[in-house]
Protein backbone atom coordinates (compact mmCIF):
# COMPACT_ATOMS: atom_id res chain seq x y z
CA UNK A 1 0.00 0.00 0.00
CA UNK A 2 1.01 3.74 -0.19
CA UNK A 3 2.77 4.76 2.55
CA UNK A 4 3.38 8.47 1.17
CA UNK A 5 0.04 10.41 1.39
CA UNK A 6 0.07 13.73 0.05
CA UNK A 7 0.22 14.60 -3.53
CA UNK A 8 -0.76 18.67 -4.56
CA UNK A 9 -0.59 20.19 -7.43
CA UNK A 10 0.02 24.17 -6.91
CA UNK A 11 0.02 27.29 -7.86
CA UNK A 12 3.37 29.68 -7.31
CA UNK A 13 2.68 33.66 -7.53
CA UNK A 14 6.04 35.60 -8.25
CA UNK A 15 6.06 38.91 -6.82
CA UNK A 16 9.09 39.79 -7.69
CA UNK A 17 8.31 43.91 -9.58
CA UNK A 18 10.33 42.79 -12.53
CA UNK A 19 8.17 39.88 -13.19
CA UNK A 20 5.19 40.49 -10.91
CA UNK A 21 1.96 38.49 -11.36
CA UNK A 22 3.89 35.64 -13.16
CA UNK A 23 2.45 32.23 -12.62
CA UNK A 24 4.37 28.42 -12.31
CA UNK A 25 2.18 25.53 -11.56
CA UNK A 26 3.94 22.45 -10.16
CA UNK A 27 3.59 18.85 -8.52
CA UNK A 28 4.68 18.41 -5.35
CA UNK A 29 4.70 15.98 -2.06
CA UNK A 30 5.99 18.39 0.18
CA UNK A 31 4.63 22.29 -0.53
CA UNK A 32 6.81 23.72 1.94
CA UNK A 33 10.20 22.14 0.61
CA UNK A 34 9.13 22.90 -2.76
CA UNK A 35 8.44 26.28 -2.20
CA UNK A 36 11.92 26.86 -1.01
CA UNK A 37 13.71 25.13 -3.41
CA UNK A 38 12.01 27.80 -5.60
CA UNK A 39 13.08 30.39 -4.17
CA UNK A 40 16.17 29.08 -3.43
CA UNK A 41 16.95 28.94 -7.25
CA UNK A 42 18.10 26.49 -10.01
CA UNK A 43 20.72 24.89 -8.33
CA UNK A 44 19.41 24.18 -5.14
CA UNK A 45 16.59 22.38 -6.60
CA UNK A 46 14.13 24.83 -8.15
CA UNK A 47 12.98 24.94 -11.68
CA UNK A 48 14.44 26.73 -14.12
CA UNK A 49 11.57 28.76 -14.89
CA UNK A 50 11.28 29.48 -11.40
CA UNK A 51 14.93 30.64 -11.02
CA UNK A 52 16.31 33.90 -10.64
CA UNK A 53 12.48 35.02 -10.53
CA UNK A 54 11.58 35.20 -7.05
CA UNK A 55 10.26 35.83 -4.67
CA UNK A 56 7.61 33.37 -5.56
CA UNK A 57 4.43 32.84 -3.09
CA UNK A 58 2.52 29.29 -3.01
CA UNK A 59 -1.31 30.59 -3.45
CA UNK A 60 -3.02 27.42 -4.11
CA UNK A 61 -2.39 24.18 -3.99
CA UNK A 62 -5.25 21.13 -4.73
CA UNK A 63 -4.34 18.15 -3.00
CA UNK A 64 -5.56 14.99 -1.96
CA UNK A 65 -4.50 13.21 -5.33
CA UNK A 66 -4.48 9.59 -4.84
CA UNK A 67 -1.11 8.71 -6.27
CA UNK A 68 1.45 10.29 -8.24
CA UNK A 69 0.36 9.67 -11.38
CA UNK A 70 -3.19 11.01 -10.97
CA UNK A 71 -1.64 14.06 -9.67
CA UNK A 72 1.54 14.60 -12.77
CA UNK A 73 -1.07 14.35 -14.67
CA UNK A 74 -3.39 16.77 -13.30
CA UNK A 75 -0.60 19.12 -13.25
CA UNK A 76 0.27 18.52 -16.59
CA UNK A 77 -3.26 19.59 -18.24
CA UNK A 78 -3.41 22.57 -15.61
CA UNK A 79 0.06 23.64 -17.58
CA UNK A 80 -1.17 22.98 -20.58
CA UNK A 81 -4.85 23.57 -20.89
CA UNK A 82 -5.40 24.30 -24.53
CA UNK A 83 -3.38 21.05 -25.37
CA UNK A 84 -5.59 18.48 -22.83
CA UNK A 85 -7.77 16.93 -24.53
CA UNK A 86 -10.29 16.98 -21.06
CA UNK A 87 -10.40 20.95 -21.28
CA UNK A 88 -11.30 21.36 -25.09
CA UNK A 89 -13.89 23.09 -23.97
CA UNK A 90 -12.06 26.13 -21.56
CA UNK A 91 -11.00 29.24 -23.92
CA UNK A 92 -7.57 30.86 -24.27
CA UNK A 93 -6.86 34.01 -21.41
CA UNK A 94 -8.84 36.67 -22.29
CA UNK A 95 -7.11 39.99 -22.71
CA UNK A 96 -8.45 41.54 -19.69
CA UNK A 97 -7.58 38.32 -17.53
CA UNK A 98 -5.00 37.77 -15.46
CA UNK A 99 -2.60 35.41 -15.43
CA UNK A 100 -3.63 34.03 -11.95
CA UNK A 101 -7.37 34.71 -13.03
CA UNK A 102 -7.26 32.57 -16.02
CA UNK A 103 -5.23 29.36 -13.98
CA UNK A 104 -8.21 29.86 -11.23
CA UNK A 105 -10.45 29.46 -14.57
CA UNK A 106 -8.62 26.74 -16.10
CA UNK A 107 -8.48 25.01 -12.23
CA UNK A 108 -12.01 25.77 -11.72
CA UNK A 109 -12.83 23.48 -14.89
CA UNK A 110 -10.60 20.98 -13.95
CA UNK A 111 -11.95 20.11 -10.96
CA UNK A 112 -15.67 19.40 -12.36
CA UNK A 113 -14.06 17.57 -15.36
CA UNK A 114 -13.21 13.95 -15.55
CA UNK A 115 -10.76 12.58 -15.01
CA UNK A 116 -10.54 14.54 -11.52
CA UNK A 117 -14.29 15.02 -10.82
CA UNK A 118 -14.69 12.26 -8.51
CA UNK A 119 -11.12 12.33 -6.88
CA UNK A 120 -11.17 13.44 -3.85
CA UNK A 121 -9.71 16.52 -3.94
CA UNK A 122 -9.28 19.81 -1.72
CA UNK A 123 -9.11 23.17 -3.08
CA UNK A 124 -6.73 24.98 -0.62
CA UNK A 125 -5.56 29.10 -0.59
CA UNK A 126 -1.91 28.72 1.08
CA UNK A 127 -2.36 32.21 0.76
CA UNK A 128 -5.77 33.82 1.58
CA UNK A 129 -4.88 37.49 0.08
CA UNK A 130 -4.87 36.01 -3.39
CA UNK A 131 -8.30 33.90 -2.97
CA UNK A 132 -10.78 34.14 -5.74
CA UNK A 133 -13.35 33.05 -5.65
CA UNK A 134 -15.63 30.00 -8.00
CA UNK A 135 -17.58 31.45 -10.99
CA UNK A 136 -21.34 30.94 -10.25
CA UNK A 137 -21.16 28.51 -13.48
CA UNK A 138 -17.93 26.82 -12.61
CA UNK A 139 -18.63 25.68 -9.13
CA UNK A 140 -16.83 22.06 -7.70
CA UNK A 141 -18.36 19.33 -7.05
CA UNK A 142 -19.78 19.61 -3.83
CA UNK A 143 -17.45 16.94 -2.38
CA UNK A 144 -14.75 18.99 -3.04
CA UNK A 145 -13.87 21.09 0.14
CA UNK A 146 -12.07 24.62 0.20
CA UNK A 147 -9.47 25.07 2.68
CA UNK A 148 -7.37 27.94 4.15
CA UNK A 149 -3.41 27.62 5.12
CA UNK A 150 -0.54 26.10 4.26
CA UNK A 151 -0.46 22.15 5.26
CA UNK A 152 2.42 19.72 6.21
CA UNK A 153 2.61 15.79 6.25
CA UNK A 154 2.36 14.79 9.70
CA UNK A 155 5.89 12.78 10.52
CA UNK A 156 4.56 8.67 11.15
CA UNK A 157 5.07 7.80 14.58
CA UNK A 158 5.73 4.42 13.98
CA UNK A 159 6.35 2.73 10.42
CA UNK A 160 2.37 2.45 9.41
CA UNK A 161 0.53 0.91 12.82
CA UNK A 162 -1.04 -2.46 11.94
CA UNK A 163 -3.62 -1.30 9.76
CA UNK A 164 -7.48 -1.41 11.91
CA UNK A 165 -8.44 -5.08 10.06
CA UNK A 166 -5.25 -6.37 11.34
CA UNK A 167 -5.70 -5.44 15.20
CA UNK A 168 -9.34 -6.95 15.19
CA UNK A 169 -9.62 -10.60 15.16
CA UNK A 170 -10.02 -12.45 11.47
CA UNK A 171 -13.38 -13.65 11.45
CA UNK A 172 -15.14 -10.25 10.68
CA UNK A 173 -18.47 -10.58 9.24
CA UNK A 174 -19.59 -7.75 7.07
CA UNK A 175 -22.08 -5.85 7.78
CA UNK A 176 -24.26 -5.71 4.30
CA UNK A 177 -23.86 -9.20 3.10
CA UNK A 178 -22.81 -11.40 6.49
CA UNK A 179 -20.25 -12.94 4.76
CA UNK A 180 -16.57 -13.74 6.43
CA UNK A 181 -14.06 -10.72 5.07
CA UNK A 182 -10.91 -11.41 4.27
CA UNK A 183 -8.01 -9.06 6.10
CA UNK A 184 -7.37 -7.53 2.83
CA UNK A 185 -10.83 -6.34 1.58
CA UNK A 186 -11.92 -5.00 4.71
CA UNK A 187 -13.32 -1.47 5.24
CA UNK A 188 -14.71 0.37 8.25
CA UNK A 189 -16.14 3.94 9.05
CA UNK A 190 -14.28 7.03 9.63
CA UNK A 191 -16.52 8.50 12.52
CA UNK A 192 -14.90 6.93 15.70
CA UNK A 193 -17.25 5.20 17.58
CA UNK A 194 -18.80 3.60 14.72
CA UNK A 195 -17.89 0.08 14.67
CA UNK A 196 -19.07 -0.93 11.09
CA UNK A 197 -17.23 -3.38 8.76
CA UNK A 198 -17.90 -3.96 5.68
CA UNK A 199 -16.23 -5.49 2.40
CA UNK A 200 -14.76 -2.78 -0.02
CA UNK A 201 -16.83 -4.06 -2.49
CA UNK A 202 -20.51 -4.09 -0.99
CA UNK A 203 -19.89 -0.64 0.54
CA UNK A 204 -19.08 0.61 -2.95
CA UNK A 205 -22.26 -1.03 -4.15
CA UNK A 206 -24.01 0.92 -1.44
CA UNK A 207 -22.68 4.09 -2.52
CA UNK A 208 -23.02 3.95 -6.16
CA UNK A 209 -27.07 2.83 -5.81
CA UNK A 210 -27.53 6.71 -5.96
CA UNK A 211 -24.93 7.27 -8.91
CA UNK A 212 -25.64 3.67 -10.71
CA UNK A 213 -23.58 4.29 -14.06
CA UNK A 214 -20.34 4.79 -12.10
CA UNK A 215 -17.25 2.55 -10.45
CA UNK A 216 -15.89 4.98 -8.56
CA UNK A 217 -18.23 5.88 -5.68
CA UNK A 218 -17.59 9.76 -4.04
CA UNK A 219 -19.74 9.73 -0.87
CA UNK A 220 -22.67 8.28 0.86
CA UNK A 221 -23.92 7.34 3.97
CA UNK A 222 -22.55 5.21 6.68
CA UNK A 223 -24.87 2.31 6.50
CA UNK A 224 -24.21 1.52 10.14
CA UNK A 225 -23.72 5.32 11.31
CA UNK A 226 -25.60 7.14 8.74
CA UNK A 227 -23.21 9.50 8.50
CA UNK A 228 -22.19 11.36 5.61
CA UNK A 229 -18.15 9.92 4.43
CA UNK A 230 -16.28 10.43 1.21
CA UNK A 231 -15.31 7.17 -0.61
CA UNK A 232 -11.40 9.07 -0.37
CA UNK A 233 -11.64 9.16 3.33
CA UNK A 234 -12.65 5.66 3.93
CA UNK A 235 -9.68 4.03 1.87
CA UNK A 236 -7.12 6.94 3.35
CA UNK A 237 -8.62 5.17 6.89
CA UNK A 238 -7.70 1.87 5.44
CA UNK A 239 -4.60 2.44 4.41
CA UNK A 240 -3.78 4.43 7.37
CA UNK A 241 -3.49 7.88 6.11
CA UNK A 242 -6.27 9.73 6.67
CA UNK A 243 -5.57 12.50 9.25
CA UNK A 244 -1.91 12.96 8.10
CA UNK A 245 -2.33 16.54 7.43
CA UNK A 246 -1.54 19.58 10.14
CA UNK A 247 -2.02 22.95 9.25
CA UNK A 248 1.22 25.04 9.46
CA UNK A 249 1.84 28.24 10.48
CA UNK A 250 3.81 29.89 8.69
CA UNK A 251 4.90 33.47 8.94
CA UNK A 252 3.77 35.85 11.43
CA UNK A 253 1.36 37.64 9.04
CA UNK A 254 -0.49 34.93 8.26
CA UNK A 255 -1.33 34.39 12.02
CA UNK A 256 -3.92 36.57 12.60
CA UNK A 257 -6.44 34.93 10.02
CA UNK A 258 -5.38 31.33 9.73
CA UNK A 259 -5.76 30.89 13.41
CA UNK A 260 -9.63 31.69 12.88
CA UNK A 261 -9.57 29.66 9.47
CA UNK A 262 -8.44 26.41 10.72
CA UNK A 263 -11.47 25.76 12.65
CA UNK A 264 -13.58 25.83 9.16
CA UNK A 265 -10.79 24.39 7.12
CA UNK A 266 -12.39 20.45 6.70
CA UNK A 267 -9.07 18.51 7.16
CA UNK B 1 -19.57 32.25 -49.59
CA UNK B 2 -15.98 31.98 -51.53
CA UNK B 3 -14.52 33.95 -49.03
CA UNK B 4 -16.20 31.30 -46.06
CA UNK B 5 -14.86 28.41 -47.68
CA UNK B 6 -11.68 29.67 -47.99
CA UNK B 7 -11.42 30.68 -44.28
CA UNK B 8 -13.16 27.14 -43.68
CA UNK B 9 -9.64 25.45 -45.48
CA UNK B 10 -7.42 27.32 -43.96
CA UNK B 11 -8.75 26.53 -40.16
CA UNK B 12 -9.06 23.42 -41.60
CA UNK B 13 -5.16 23.12 -42.29
CA UNK B 14 -3.91 24.61 -39.32
CA UNK B 15 -5.66 21.85 -37.66
CA UNK B 16 -3.97 19.19 -39.27
CA UNK B 17 -0.67 20.44 -38.80
CA UNK B 18 -1.41 20.80 -35.26
CA UNK B 19 -2.97 17.76 -34.90
CA UNK B 20 0.02 16.27 -36.58
CA UNK B 21 2.35 17.64 -34.39
CA UNK B 22 0.31 16.48 -31.46
CA UNK B 23 -0.87 13.63 -32.77
CA UNK B 24 -4.23 13.88 -31.43
CA UNK B 25 -6.40 12.10 -34.48
CA UNK B 26 -9.71 14.06 -33.75
CA UNK B 27 -10.97 15.61 -37.26
CA UNK B 28 -12.25 18.99 -36.45
CA UNK B 29 -15.97 19.80 -36.81
CA UNK B 30 -16.78 21.13 -39.76
CA UNK B 31 -18.55 24.51 -39.92
CA UNK B 32 -22.12 22.94 -39.74
CA UNK B 33 -23.87 26.29 -38.52
CA UNK B 34 -22.13 27.86 -41.76
CA UNK B 35 -23.72 25.66 -44.63
CA UNK B 36 -26.48 26.54 -46.92
CA UNK B 37 -29.88 23.68 -46.38
CA UNK B 38 -29.19 22.01 -49.57
CA UNK B 39 -25.50 20.88 -48.42
CA UNK B 40 -27.17 19.84 -45.26
CA UNK B 41 -29.52 18.17 -46.87
CA UNK B 42 -27.07 15.95 -48.96
CA UNK B 43 -24.79 15.21 -45.70
CA UNK B 44 -27.57 13.92 -43.32
CA UNK B 45 -28.88 12.17 -46.61
CA UNK B 46 -25.35 10.17 -46.55
CA UNK B 47 -26.30 8.98 -43.09
CA UNK B 48 -30.24 7.99 -44.22
CA UNK B 49 -31.43 11.41 -42.56
CA UNK B 50 -34.25 13.19 -44.08
CA UNK B 51 -34.43 16.52 -44.32
CA UNK B 52 -35.46 18.18 -41.54
CA UNK B 53 -35.96 22.19 -40.59
CA UNK B 54 -32.26 23.82 -41.07
CA UNK B 55 -31.66 23.81 -37.33
CA UNK B 56 -31.94 20.47 -36.56
CA UNK B 57 -29.66 19.12 -39.55
CA UNK B 58 -27.35 21.66 -38.11
CA UNK B 59 -27.83 19.99 -34.55
CA UNK B 60 -27.90 16.12 -35.95
CA UNK B 61 -24.86 16.67 -38.16
CA UNK B 62 -23.14 17.72 -35.00
CA UNK B 63 -24.42 15.07 -33.15
CA UNK B 64 -23.05 12.27 -35.82
CA UNK B 65 -19.99 13.72 -35.95
CA UNK B 66 -19.64 13.48 -32.64
CA UNK B 67 -20.08 10.31 -32.18
CA UNK B 68 -17.68 8.92 -34.93
CA UNK B 69 -15.17 11.78 -34.52
CA UNK B 70 -14.53 12.30 -31.13
CA UNK B 71 -12.01 10.75 -28.78
CA UNK B 72 -12.63 13.37 -26.16
CA UNK B 73 -15.59 12.36 -24.17
CA UNK B 74 -17.86 12.71 -21.03
CA UNK B 75 -16.26 15.50 -19.20
CA UNK B 76 -18.99 18.03 -20.35
CA UNK B 77 -21.91 16.19 -19.47
CA UNK B 78 -23.53 18.91 -17.24
CA UNK B 79 -20.84 22.18 -17.75
CA UNK B 80 -21.68 23.08 -21.01
CA UNK B 81 -24.78 24.06 -21.35
CA UNK B 82 -24.45 25.89 -24.81
CA UNK B 83 -23.36 22.93 -26.45
CA UNK B 84 -25.52 22.45 -29.47
CA UNK B 85 -26.06 18.26 -29.56
CA UNK B 86 -27.03 17.60 -25.86
CA UNK B 87 -30.93 19.16 -25.37
CA UNK B 88 -33.13 18.79 -27.74
CA UNK B 89 -32.44 16.28 -30.23
CA UNK B 90 -33.07 12.60 -29.12
CA UNK B 91 -29.44 11.00 -28.61
CA UNK B 92 -28.88 8.31 -31.21
CA UNK B 93 -27.96 6.15 -28.52
CA UNK B 94 -29.58 2.64 -28.56
CA UNK B 95 -30.55 1.07 -25.68
CA UNK B 96 -27.73 -0.73 -24.73
CA UNK B 97 -27.52 -4.23 -25.49
CA UNK B 98 -25.40 -7.32 -24.91
CA UNK B 99 -21.92 -7.18 -26.88
CA UNK B 100 -22.08 -9.51 -29.98
CA UNK B 101 -18.41 -10.23 -29.59
CA UNK B 102 -18.05 -12.01 -26.67
CA UNK B 103 -19.48 -15.10 -26.34
CA UNK B 104 -18.59 -16.41 -23.11
CA UNK B 105 -21.01 -13.93 -21.34
CA UNK B 106 -23.12 -15.48 -18.36
CA UNK B 107 -26.30 -14.33 -17.11
CA UNK B 108 -26.25 -10.92 -15.60
CA UNK B 109 -25.36 -11.15 -11.54
CA UNK B 110 -25.03 -8.59 -9.37
CA UNK B 111 -21.67 -7.62 -8.65
CA UNK B 112 -20.81 -9.69 -5.70
CA UNK B 113 -17.37 -9.67 -3.53
CA UNK B 114 -17.09 -13.75 -3.83
CA UNK B 115 -13.43 -13.89 -4.51
CA UNK B 116 -12.18 -16.56 -7.09
CA UNK B 117 -15.52 -16.20 -9.41
CA UNK B 118 -14.82 -14.92 -12.63
CA UNK B 119 -17.39 -15.01 -15.08
CA UNK B 120 -18.54 -11.88 -16.94
CA UNK B 121 -21.61 -10.60 -16.46
CA UNK B 122 -23.16 -7.10 -18.37
CA UNK B 123 -25.52 -4.39 -16.59
CA UNK B 124 -27.90 -3.19 -18.70
CA UNK B 125 -28.89 0.41 -17.78
CA UNK B 126 -30.95 2.82 -18.98
CA UNK B 127 -29.08 5.96 -17.63
CA UNK B 128 -25.67 4.80 -19.13
CA UNK B 129 -23.87 8.02 -19.46
CA UNK B 130 -23.54 9.15 -23.42
CA UNK B 131 -20.03 8.88 -23.29
CA UNK B 132 -19.11 10.65 -26.75
CA UNK B 133 -21.80 13.33 -26.97
CA UNK B 134 -21.20 16.61 -25.57
CA UNK B 135 -18.03 18.01 -26.57
CA UNK B 136 -17.38 22.04 -27.63
CA UNK B 137 -17.57 21.91 -31.69
CA UNK B 138 -14.00 23.45 -31.96
CA UNK B 139 -10.34 21.91 -32.02
CA UNK B 140 -8.67 23.95 -34.15
CA UNK B 141 -7.79 26.02 -31.69
CA UNK B 142 -5.50 23.37 -30.39
CA UNK B 143 -2.00 24.41 -29.71
CA UNK B 144 1.17 23.37 -28.37
CA UNK B 145 2.53 26.57 -27.75
CA UNK B 146 3.65 26.36 -24.13
CA UNK B 147 6.85 25.03 -23.40
CA UNK B 148 6.16 21.63 -22.37
CA UNK B 149 8.44 20.33 -19.63
CA UNK B 150 7.54 16.81 -20.01
CA UNK B 151 5.69 14.93 -22.72
CA UNK B 152 1.75 15.03 -22.88
CA UNK B 153 0.52 12.19 -20.68
CA UNK B 154 -2.57 12.61 -22.91
CA UNK B 155 -0.67 11.61 -25.92
CA UNK B 156 -0.08 7.76 -25.73
CA UNK B 157 -3.82 7.55 -26.00
CA UNK B 158 -4.24 8.46 -29.25
CA UNK B 159 -1.30 6.18 -30.80
CA UNK B 160 -3.02 3.68 -32.05
CA UNK B 161 -6.39 4.20 -33.48
CA UNK B 162 -7.89 0.82 -34.74
CA UNK B 163 -8.61 -2.55 -33.06
CA UNK B 164 -12.48 -1.05 -33.59
CA UNK B 165 -12.23 0.01 -37.26
CA UNK B 166 -15.95 1.23 -38.38
CA UNK B 167 -15.30 1.07 -41.66
CA UNK B 168 -18.90 1.48 -43.79
CA UNK B 169 -20.83 1.57 -41.04
CA UNK B 170 -23.23 3.79 -40.10
CA UNK B 171 -23.33 6.03 -37.48
CA UNK B 172 -25.56 5.26 -35.28
CA UNK B 173 -24.31 1.79 -35.87
CA UNK B 174 -20.83 2.24 -34.69
CA UNK B 175 -22.25 4.37 -31.57
CA UNK B 176 -24.32 1.73 -30.40
CA UNK B 177 -21.48 -0.56 -31.03
CA UNK B 178 -18.94 1.50 -29.10
CA UNK B 179 -21.61 1.54 -26.24
CA UNK B 180 -21.98 -1.82 -26.08
CA UNK B 181 -18.41 -2.30 -25.63
CA UNK B 182 -18.29 0.15 -23.02
CA UNK B 183 -20.69 -1.59 -21.11
CA UNK B 184 -18.75 -4.79 -21.71
CA UNK B 185 -16.09 -3.20 -19.73
CA UNK B 186 -17.66 -2.25 -17.49
CA UNK B 187 -19.39 -5.31 -16.43
CA UNK B 188 -15.43 -7.09 -17.09
CA UNK B 189 -14.17 -4.53 -14.14
CA UNK B 190 -17.70 -5.10 -12.23
CA UNK B 191 -16.59 -9.05 -12.06
CA UNK B 192 -13.18 -9.09 -11.46
CA UNK B 193 -13.44 -8.79 -7.66
CA UNK B 194 -9.22 -7.82 -7.75
CA UNK B 195 -9.21 -5.47 -10.52
CA UNK B 196 -12.31 -3.31 -8.93
CA UNK B 197 -10.57 -2.97 -6.08
CA UNK B 198 -7.30 -1.87 -7.29
CA UNK B 199 -9.96 0.48 -8.86
CA UNK B 200 -11.74 1.30 -5.79
CA UNK B 201 -8.90 1.87 -3.57
CA UNK B 202 -7.56 4.33 -6.39
CA UNK B 203 -4.48 2.29 -7.76
CA UNK B 204 -3.14 3.14 -11.06
CA UNK B 205 -4.20 0.31 -13.58
CA UNK B 206 -1.73 -0.30 -15.91
CA UNK B 207 -3.60 0.47 -19.37
CA UNK B 208 -1.61 -2.18 -21.12
CA UNK B 209 -2.36 -4.95 -18.77
CA UNK B 210 -6.11 -4.25 -19.05
CA UNK B 211 -6.40 -4.49 -22.35
CA UNK B 212 -4.28 -7.56 -22.59
CA UNK B 213 -7.17 -8.59 -20.31
CA UNK B 214 -10.30 -7.46 -21.68
CA UNK B 215 -8.46 -9.02 -25.73
CA UNK B 216 -8.59 -12.30 -23.61
CA UNK B 217 -12.10 -11.90 -22.72
CA UNK B 218 -12.69 -11.18 -26.14
CA UNK B 219 -13.87 -7.18 -25.42
CA UNK B 220 -11.87 -5.48 -28.15
CA UNK B 221 -11.66 -1.62 -27.79
CA UNK B 222 -8.85 0.54 -28.99
CA UNK B 223 -6.52 2.49 -26.72
CA UNK B 224 -8.20 6.22 -27.36
CA UNK B 225 -11.89 4.62 -26.45
CA UNK B 226 -10.63 2.66 -23.68
CA UNK B 227 -8.86 5.75 -22.57
CA UNK B 228 -12.19 7.45 -22.64
CA UNK B 229 -14.17 5.49 -20.91
CA UNK B 230 -11.48 5.08 -17.79
CA UNK B 231 -11.16 9.03 -18.05
CA UNK B 232 -15.10 9.05 -17.28
CA UNK B 233 -15.07 7.25 -14.53
CA UNK B 234 -11.85 8.70 -12.71
CA UNK B 235 -10.13 5.73 -13.18
CA UNK B 236 -6.56 6.21 -13.11
CA UNK B 237 -3.95 4.21 -15.09
CA UNK B 238 -0.31 4.34 -15.89
CA UNK B 239 1.05 4.11 -19.75
CA UNK B 240 4.03 2.90 -18.24
CA UNK B 241 5.40 -0.56 -18.81
CA UNK B 242 5.00 -2.39 -15.02
CA UNK B 243 9.02 -2.81 -13.94
CA UNK B 244 10.60 -0.81 -17.02
CA UNK B 245 12.09 2.19 -16.18
CA UNK B 246 10.77 5.15 -17.75
CA UNK B 247 13.36 5.77 -20.36
CA UNK B 248 15.08 9.05 -20.55
CA UNK B 249 12.86 11.05 -18.26
CA UNK B 250 14.56 13.40 -15.39
CA UNK B 251 18.02 13.30 -14.02
CA UNK B 252 17.84 11.64 -11.18
CA UNK B 253 16.63 8.40 -9.70
CA UNK B 254 13.10 8.19 -7.80
CA UNK B 255 14.50 6.85 -4.58
CA UNK B 256 15.66 10.49 -4.05
CA UNK B 257 11.69 11.40 -3.63
CA UNK B 258 11.48 8.93 -1.04
CA UNK B 259 14.42 10.37 0.70
CA UNK B 260 12.80 13.78 1.17
CA UNK B 261 15.41 15.52 -0.61
CA UNK B 262 14.58 15.91 -4.21
CA UNK B 263 13.53 18.22 -6.70
CA UNK B 264 11.28 18.62 -9.66
CA UNK B 265 12.99 16.28 -12.14
CA UNK B 266 13.17 13.61 -9.86
CA UNK B 267 9.35 13.51 -9.16
CA UNK B 268 8.49 13.83 -12.74
CA UNK B 269 10.23 10.79 -13.35
CA UNK B 270 8.05 9.03 -10.44
CA UNK B 271 4.89 9.52 -12.97
CA UNK B 272 7.07 6.83 -15.48
CA UNK B 273 8.20 4.78 -13.00
CA UNK B 274 4.79 2.96 -11.82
Amino acid sequence: MEVQSFYGVYMLYCINPKFKGRIYVGFTVNPERRLQQHNAGRQRGGAKRTSGRGPWEMVLIIHGFPSDIAALRFEWAWQHPHSSRRLAHVSRRSKKESSLQFHWRVVSNMLRAAPWNRLPLTTRWLKQEYRLDFEPSLQPPVHVPVAFGMVRVKKKKTPPPASPEEAEPQTTMCCLCNTTIMQSEGLSCVHAPCRLRTHLLCMARSFLKADPSHLLPIEGACPSCGRSVLWGSLIRHKHGCLDDLQEVIGSASQNHWTNELQEFSPL
Amino acid sequence: MCDLTSHHHTCKFLAQNKRRRMMVPITPMPHYSDMDTPELKNKLNRYGVRPLPKRQMVVKLKEIHQYTHQLTSSDSEDEEPSTACSAQVKPLLIRPILCSTSNQFKEPRPPTASPGKHNTKVVEEEGEEPLSASQGSNTSSNAASEESERSNPELIMSSDRDSDSDGGVSASQSASRLQDRLLAVRGFILSHPELYGRILQYQPLVLSQLQEQLKAAGIRLGVAKLVDYLDSQCITFTTAKPGQPAAGRGRKTRTRVKTGTSAGASRKKAHFNR
